[in-house]
């Protein structure tokens, strides 16, 4: 009986996380191929480890930290195959990520997008927890495997990146459409 | 440099945490009054503000490939499947010695003998079942109750549904359910099984099937004999407790110069596709070998799967010596 009900625990969260962490996963990795595939590998995991996860653990950040941990494994391993490539002369091309997006976006918002992703990975991952999915500092933290403190520093270095990038704009160009 | 630049340094993680809407009470008054007389201070916050409600636009703002239904339904698929495939197991002290009983969503997909003593019962759970595995006594309690029921010869039945998707191959499969229709205190040889599955010439492969069942005991390989008789194997070097399995079934084995033995001179046989039971001299035996034949240690066993007693030879006027 106890495991039916964990079982039925677990189809919950499925429900209540899966677009978030997709979506988290798509606005880092720029895929939706990708995000698929992390966000399935994210939640095959989680089913393994859940029997063991205390009761009153905070599940959405510990699917952050799980989602990270695979993307970051994911980005190590593209930048060896990007140097294997680059070591043949060979620079893959995939689909441009984001095409609809950028296109329906003002340039003002292209922009803020290309200083996202230019960003260092930790800085960007920080800031798209935070900014985006709106987490604690601690449970970024958790999934960067680093101190509040830091977590946060990373977010402002972040935004600091962020607003230099934009320096050329007038303030009110910066205002966001309405 | 100027008190105004030192104060603009200080203030600036402040100033940035107020543009991004992250500043206590406190942060927001030392900022908002230095920005009343910092020209530069008060256009970077205007800034970080407006960046903010930038990002904020970006966060509100439709993703390209959003849509998360195709990979959701992918995900319910592979975790059906995987729910399917967890198993949940007790680990039970026996007459036999400690036993593993494990069972899927599907129905049982496990019995192991455990060895006690020196190796770690939860080793040789993790090597028999892997890391998945769920301890979980009340799910198998049913299974454990009807199991030292069997064992003392209480039950003649484990009619348990089985989940042999572990089956090393369609032929181990083929083999497991020959065995399993063997009937309680009967014996049947390897080359009977393999002549019952169409592969009369298989004999070692069906003894290599049965090596690895995964469920005996429910799948009664310790009723598979070799063809003259002798126990030959079980569980590894386990004789022993097929000897005690087939005791408990009313099976006499006979110490001989090698391995135990069942003596088809002692036992009521029943030639394949006959539906009448013999005395082990009845002539229709004579030149018959093991492989055609299943054994049966008493005439109640015979007669429990709907056998009558043969016309000719009458085992149920002169029945054999009853076994011990």
């Amino acid at each position: 009986m106890v495991k039916v009900m964990a079982e039925d625990a677990f189809e919950s969260i499925v429900a209540a996380h899966h677009g978030e962490i997709r979506r988290y996963l798509l606005r880092t990795t720029g895929r939706a191929t990708e995000a698929d595939d992390l966000s399935q590998e994210t939640f095959l995991r989680a089913f393994r480890a859940f029997r063991g996860l205390p009761p009153d653990a905070n599940v959405r950040a510990w699917l952050f930290a799980i989602a990270t941990n695979l993307m970051r494994n994911h980005f190590r391993a593209q930048s060896r195959r990007r140097r294997a490539y680059a070591a043949v002369a060979v620079e893959p091309r995939g689909p441009d990520g984001r095409p609809e997006a950028q296109a329906e976006s003002s340039e003002a918002r292209a922009r803020l997008e290309g200083l996202i992703e230019g960003l260092p990975l930790k800085q960007r991952l920080a800031f798209t927890m935070r900014k985006m999915h709106g987490l604690e500092y601690e449970a970024i933290g958790q999934s960067l495997r680093c101190s509040v403190d830091s977590a946060r520093a990373n977010v402002f270095q972040a935004l600091r990146k962020i607003r230099r990038g934009l320096d050329d704009l007038a303030p009110v160009a910066m205002e966001p459409e309405r | 440099m100027s008190d105004l630049d030192r104060t603009c340094r200080e203030i600036e993680p402040d100033l940035v945490a107020l543009g991004a809407g992250e500043a206590g009470g406190a942060e927001t008054e030392r900022v908002e009054r230095h920005v009343a007389r910092c020209a530069p201070c008060r256009d970077e916050l205007t800034r970080y503000r407006a960046l903010d409600g930038m990002v904020g636009t970006l966060r509100e703002g439709r993703l390209a490939g959003e849509d998360p239904t195709l990979a959701r339904a992918e995900l319910e698929a592979r975790l059906a499947d995987l729910r399917s495939r967890v198993v949940h197991f007790g680990v039970y002290p026996s007459a036999l010695g400690p036993i593993l009983i494990a069972r899927s969503e599907l129905g049982v997909a496990r019995v192991r003998y455990l060895e006690g003593g020196a190796r770690s019962l939860a080793a040789q759970v993790r090597e028999a079942l892997g890391e998945d595995a769920v301890e979980d006594e009340e799910a198998v309690e049913g299974l454990h109750r009807e199991l030292v029921e069997y064992l003392e010869g209480r039950r003649a039945q484990l009619d348990w549904t089985l989940d042999l998707r572990g089956a090393r191959s369609g032929f181990q499969r083929r083999v497991l359910e020959a065995t399993a229709r063997v009937p309680y205190g009967a014996v049947m040889s390897y080359a009977g099984i393999a002549r019952a599955i169409g592969r009369p010439e298989a004999v070692r492969p069906v003894a290599q099937a049965l090596r690895h069942n995964p469920v005996p005991i429910v799948v009664p390989c310790h009723r598979i004999i070799g063809s003259d008789g002798a126990l030959v194997g079980y569980a590894g070097k386990k004789l022993g407790l097929k000897e005690r399995l087939l005791a408990i079934e009313g099976v006499r084995t006979e110490a001989g110069p090698g391995d135990p033995r069942v003596n088809r001179n002692r036992m009521y046989a029943l030639q394949a596709g006959e539906t009448e039971y013999c005395l082990p001299t009845c002539g229709s035996l004579s030149r018959q070998q093991l492989a055609g034949l299943t054994l049966f240690g008493s005439r109640r066993r015979a007669e429990a799967v709907g056998l009558a007693p043969c016309t000719s030879c009458r085992p149920d006027l002169h029945p054999l010596p009853e076994q011990g």
